[in-house]
This record gives structure tokens, C-alpha cells and sequence, in this order.
């Protein structure tokens, strides 16, 4: 402890800079604190590394925040998952790195990091460490540092106070697993965007038909579509407003559906009396997925892009001859078939569709059951073809 | 003696009961030694999300409606002021902001919890009293159920259980006394605020840190801390952005309300004064019937002495 005899001597002229201790021994950053007196930060007189008393913030004279070059953005952590509160409610997914880059409409960093000495940029649960300290009445424990924090801005943005606009939903008391990819807005992660099910839109004029079903939620789940392959020229304050959502204005009323889908002739596709009725491929299409393709991904057999069509409901467009239900050599999938059972038809067996549980009862009587007994035997790895 | 007995008994009953009911209660509500030196709570207006959790919690606290937090998720209704009732403590008010109409202003009202409370005072049989803590609490079991102090309290705080029948009670805000003094909690309001816009503690050091919040950011409240002074002085202090009376608070003087009435009944009912006056003039009536000057005698009174 080489420096505490400076520190003791500073610390009896307390007041004053104290320029050698501070050089010697204190942490990263003394550099910019010389020329300050020591009780600006520490309470009593001789501060130790493992007993440093600093005050608590705000400290009578305020450091000033240390400015945060714009090349430093890259060091900045993408986002942080604040689940040290979430005993009552989820954790709360937090962008840090897109609040980061934001700066610029503010003050800067220190806009929510007030208070910082120089150096390193301290996180809210370094001094706002957990329930309120009753010896500081004006620092507000964790609980508070966070939400006056976040909702001192988008309460003014959004007028939403709802606790699930920030906190990842709980069910059943379980917690929804906290993923920086659950959602993509403008190619950047953002918490928490529940998108809309469905549009209707009135378009009176078209004597086709009056109303357009704009299935939105059929979009992402089932088509797979990112937010950002349609919202690409949004900006932060369509939802970010000071009033509630606005609808998008449009130049071309077709130009969202335009990019994928051809407009330009076959109104009813769209254009129909009513509201119309989800995606349902056997009665788009003609060709049922029931039972055997209910499961699959549409890029599973459409593949190559977004061109969803060209395939031929003839099995033998897509199957090898071997893989049809009446050559099906059911040793692929590592169950060889004994012989009675090769003469049932596969929904015999496959009562809920392929890949789901099996049902014996429809055969067996005496409470038979797969896997328990097997109607013939393992065999080889399962290498099942177009699996 | 021509006065009829029944008629002599109602007087005299009539003085009776008032003598019997205007004890001196000067304790109950004058300053004690350790006043403004309880707790409080610094409701900081400017951090208040008007998200209702306070609400949620006093009633999930207090057993009150029992309803689930989703039941207090309509934020809408704020805009509507409202008021306490036996089922709510506490409610929140939402006030438009003229400097920033993004940002309106949100107010939880509850009891006050004054120093020197009008209830205390008006109060007949001391249901309710200051506690030691500066909470203002109510002892059902006291109640005659007069109501007088819903009609002394300058905020209009407590209310009433009308729709019961055999054991209606006064409901207002416990401070959550039980909570504080056995528990070691702190308000369940305070402890629910997301923004902890709520702060618990020693009234005086609330007051030093409302003055040093007003000093650091005058832009963002004005130079009032409403309840340092009001009536006397109340436990919960309030912060604003805005004039007080722009957010449903009542422009009230410095005085409290029981120094303006007490003196009055207290001097009336020093040493005894109204049982003696009363007494006093029954006897000197009595005197004036004995010494043979005629009453004036109605007819009825007339019956009753011969029917007796």
C-alpha cells in the first residue's frame, strides 16, 4: 500500500487536488479527476481500494460524463437481456447497441448514463444496485433506475405504459425464452413487435369486389416473410408517434403487394365480396397437403425462391418411383416391415399423418401398442429419403 | 308545581346526554412532540406513468376487490377524474400538461395522512388517531359511525360503507400501518411503482430531498412541495410539474384545521362550563316555579298531570 501514507496526507487537506495519490493508485480514468478535490467523491478521509466510501450519486459536484467518440459505436454491446427483476414479470429484452445509435437525437450516452466518472461507462445496477438505499433517499433502487429510464422517453412516443410492451410475456409461469432474433424491424433487432393478424381493406370502387383480405400473420408464419422484406422504408415514428399507429399511405395501393405477387391482371385473386379465408394450399391449389405434407415447409418442395408453383400434383414429379406409397420400401426409415403388416396401406398405420404417433387400435384389439411392440424389426441408421 | 314529570325528564336528559358528549379530547389532536418527525411519501408527479400498479396493489394489500392486476390495465378510465370509495384507497388521476401534451400529468390521490388531522378532531370517540408513526388510523371497533369525519376532512378523503347494513366502517388509506409497523414493509404502493415515483420515508428527510430535487432541476417542477404546509402540514408531499391546483389539489392555507375549531369548543367546554350553565338554569327556573310565578300551561299538559 504504497500510496496510503499520500492518501492519509491528502485526505487531512482534504479540499484540496490531490494530485500524486489519485496518479498512483486510483482506478482508470484519475487522469481527468486531478484537479479535483477528493471529498467531491469519497466520504471519508483515507479511501482505500477496498474501502473506497465513495458517495453516493448524484455527488455533490457531478463529474461530467465522459463523451463517447461516434467510432466507438462498434464496441458497444448489441443488447442485454434485464432479467434481475423478473420475478414478477418476464425479462425484458433490451436493444442497447440501437438505443446506442441514437445518440445523436439526444445528449449522447450520458443521457442514461448521468453521473458517470471518467473511464469506464458503468451500467444502471453499478449504482443503482438493488431496492432503494433508505441513506439515499434521490437514488432510486434497480427497479425504478430502469423503468424511469426507458418509460421517461417512450411514454412520450408510444403513450404505452402496458407492462407487456417491454417484459417478454409469461405462460403458465414459464417465461418465453429471451432471443435477439425474435423480431426484425427495419434489419435491425427490436423487442417485442406483435405483428397483426389480418387487414381488410374497402375498396368500393372495384366492381369485382369491394373488400381485400390482407392476411398479415399468414405472411410471416407461414410464408416466412422478415419484417423487413415489406417494411422497407419505415421509419421509427409511424409506430413511435405521438398519436396512435397510422396506416400507411400509399402512392400505388398495389405497390406492398406488387413486389412478390403479379397485380396486373386477375383482380378476384384479391378483390372479393367478402372477407376471405386463410391460405388453405388444397383449395388454392388442388392438391391437398393432408396427410402426408401437412408438415412441411413450403421451401421444403417449392424450392428455389419465392416462386411458389410449377410443381405437378402427380407424385412422380417430385418422388422416385421407390418412394411411392405402393413401392415404398419401408426399410429406409430403419423399421423393416414384417410381412402382414407390408400389406396395410400406410395410413393403416400413419392414422394422424407420417411422422406423427402411430395408432395400432385400429387393427389390434388386444392393446397392442408401437413402440412397445414393433410390427417388424430395426434395422441399419434411419436415412429415410426427402426427410 | 305544575311542570309535568315526563316533561322535566326530557330536559334533563337532554342535558345529560350533552354533557356526556362533549368530553375534552384536546390529546387527540394537538401537536405532539414528535410532529413532522414520522414518515411520509414524496410522490414525484413528473415520474408517475399513471400505469395504476399503486392501485393494484393497495387492493391486492388490503383484500379490498380481490380483482386480478388485469382488472386495473384500463388506462383510459384516467382521463375521468375520480375519487376514493370504500373499495379504493387510492386512485389514479390523469391531467392534461399544457407545456408537453404528450406527456400528461398523472396523480394518485389517497388519505393525506395530515399531522394535525380535522378527522382526528371531529372525531367523537377517538376511532381515529395519529399513530405514532404519523399514519392516520381507524379503529373500526370505536366507530359510533357519525361520519363527522367525512365531513371534517378538508381533502374529502374518507368514505363510508353504505351498502352494510349491521358493521358499516370508515375506509380510507392505512399508510398500510400494519404493513410498516409489524411487517418492516414499506407501503404496497410504494413497493409496487415501477418508477418508484413513490418514496417512503422520514417526512423530514423527504422534505430536504423534494427541495434539493426542486433546487437541481427548477425547469421541471415548480417551487411548491404541496403538503409541507398545507393545513398543517401533511405526510404525503407532493411534487408537480404544474401549479397545484391545475391537478385536482385544493389551494388550502397553512393552518391546521383543528387550530381554528378547537380553541372554540375547548373554551366552551373548559372547566365545565355548558353542564354548569345548564344546570344553572334549570335550577333558577325551578326557583322562579317555586316562588309561586304562574308557567304558562298548555292543555295537553294539563291531561298528563291527571292521567298521572
Amino acid at each position: 500500500m504504497p500510496c496510503l501514507p499520500k492518501i492519509l496526507i491528502s485526505g487531512l487537506i482534504a479540499g484540496f487536488p490531490c494530485l500524486s495519490p489519485l496518479a498512483a493508485c486510483a482506478f482508470e480514468g484519475a487522469a481527468d479527476l486531478r484537479n479535483r478535490p477528493c471529498v467531491d467523491c469519497h466520504a471519508c478521509n483515507a479511501p482505500t481500494r477496498e474501502a473506497p466510501c465513495l458517495r453516493g450519486c448524484p455527488r455533490p459536484h457531478e463529474v461530467a460524463p465522459t463523451p463517447i467518440p461516434a467510432t466507438a459505436t462498434a464496441d458497444i454491446p448489441d443488447f442485454f437481456v434485464l432479467d434481475q427483476l423478473s420475478d414478477l414479470y418476464g425479462p425484458v429484452f433490451f436493444p442497447h447497441k440501437l438505443h446506442a445509435d441514437m445518440e445523436g437525437m439526444a445528449q449522447g450516452c450520458a443521457v442514461c448514463h448521468h453521473h458517470n466518472p471518467p473511464g469506464k461507462i458503468l451500467g444502471c445496477k453499478e449504482c443503482h444496485g438493488g431496492p432503494s438505499n433508505p441513506e439515499h433517499l434521490g437514488q432510486p433502487g434497480l427497479k425504478g433506475a430502469y423503468h424511469r429510464q426507458c418509460l421517461s422517453c417512450h411514454r412520450e412516443w408510444s403513450h404505452e405504459t402496458d407492462c407487456a410492451v417491454c417484459h417478454q410475456p409469461r405462460e403458465n409461469g414459464h417465461i418465453i425464452p429471451v432471443t435477439p432474433e425474435a423480431t426484425d424491424i427495419m434489419g435491425r433487432l427490436h423487442p417485442n413487435v406483435k405483428p397483426p393478424g389480418k387487414w381488410v381493406y374497402k375498396t368500393p370502387d372495384m366492381p369485382e369486389g369491394g373488400v381485400v383480405t390482407f392476411h398479415h400473420g399468414e405472411h410471416i408464419q407461414l410464408f416466412g416473410l422478415a419484417c423487413v422484406e415489406c417494411h422497407r422504408k419505415e421509419n421509427c415514428s409511424r409506430c413511435h408517434g405521438g398519436t396512435a399507429p397510422n396506416h400507411r399511405v400509399r402512392t400505388d395501393p398495389h405497390e406492398d403487394c406488387s413486389a412478390c405477387h403479379d397485380v396486373s391482371d386477375n383482380c378476384t385473386r384479391c378483390h372479393a365480396q367478402s372477407e376471405t379465408a386463410g391460405f388453405e394450399h388444397g383449395r388454392r391449389t388442388g392438391f391437398s397437403l393432408k396427410p402426408y405434407h401437412s408438415e412441411r415447409d413450403c421451401a421444403a418442395c417449392h424450392v428455389g425462391g419465392k416462386v411458389f408453383g410449377g410443381l405437378s400434383p402427380d407424385c412422380r414429379s417430385c418422388h422416385a418411383p421407390d418412394w411411392m406409397p405402393e413401392a415404398f420400401d419401408h426399410k429406409l426409415t430403419g423399421l423393416e416391415l414384417d410381412e402382414l403388416h407390408q400389406e396395410a396401406s400406410c395410413a393403416d398405420c400413419h392414422v394422424a399423418g407420417l411422422g406423427k404417433p402411430v395408432g395400432c387400435a385400429g387393427c389390434h384389439e388386444d392393446g397392442k401398442q408401437y413402440p412397445e411392440t414393433l410390427p417388424g424389426k430395426r434395422v441399419g441408421d434411419a436415412t429415410a429419403p426427402g426427410k | 308545581m305544575k311542570v309535568s314529570r315526563r316533561g322535566f325528564f326530557q330536559v334533563l336528559g337532554l342535558g345529560a346526554a350533552g354533557a356526556v358528549a362533549s368530553p375534552d379530547r384536546s390529546d387527540a389532536s394537538s401537536p405532539s412532540a414528535s410532529l413532522g418527525e414520522g414518515m411520509g411519501m414524496l410522490v414525484d408527479t413528473t415520474e408517475c406513468i399513471g400505469c395504476r400498479k399503486c392501485e393494484y396493489a393497495c387492493d391486492h394489500a388490503h383484500e379490498l376487490t380481490g380483482q386480478p392486476p388485469s382488472a386495473f390495465e384500463d388506462l383510459s378510465i384516467l382521463d375521468t377524474p375520480r375519487r376514493m370509495d370504500e373499495d379504493s384507497f387510492t386512485v389514479v388521476n390523469r391531467y392534461p400538461n399544457p407545456d408537453n401534451p404528450e406527456k400528461p400529468i398523472s396523480v394518485k390521490i389517497q388519505c393525506m395522512h395530515c399531522l394535525r388531522p380535522a378527522c382526528t378532531s371531529a372525531c367523537l370517540v377517538g376511532a381515529l388517531q395519529v399513530a405514532e408513526n404519523g399514519a392516520v388510523v381507524y379503529e373500526a371497533w370505536k366507530c359510533l359511525g357519525c361520519r363527522y369525519c367525512m365531513v371534517a376532512c378538508p381533502f374529502g378523503v374518507p368514505t363510508y360503507e353504505y351498502h352494510e347494513p349491521f358493521t358499516p366502517q370508515v375506509r380510507k388509506c392505512t399508510f398500510c400501518h400494519e404493513r410498516v409497523t409489524h411487517e418492516g414493509k414499506i407501503p404496497a404502493c410504494a413497493e409496487m411503482c415501477p418508477p418508484m415515483a413513490l418514496t417512503f420515508g422520514q417526512r423530514s428527510e423527504l422534505l430536504e430531498l423534494a427541495h434539493k430535487k426542486i433546487a437541481d432541476n427548477p425547469e421541471r417542477y415548480i417551487n411548491h412541495v404541496y403538503g409541507e404546509h398545507e393545513v398543517g402540514g401533511t405526510s404525503w408531499l407532493y411534487l408537480a410539474p404544474r401549479e397545484f391546483e391545475e391537478l385536482g389539489f385544493l389551494k388550502l392555507g397553512p393552518g391546521a384545521l383543528p387550530s381554528l375549531t378547537e380553541p372554540i369548543q375547548h373554551a366552551i367546554f373548559k372547566f365545565g362550563i355548558p353542564p354548569l350553565t345548564l344546570y344553572g338554569l334549570l335550577g333558577a327556573m325551578m326557583w322562579a316555579y317555586r316562588n309561586g310565578d304562574d308557567p304558562p300551561v298548555s292543555h295537553d299538559m294539563e291531561g298528563e298531570t291527571n292521567d298521572a
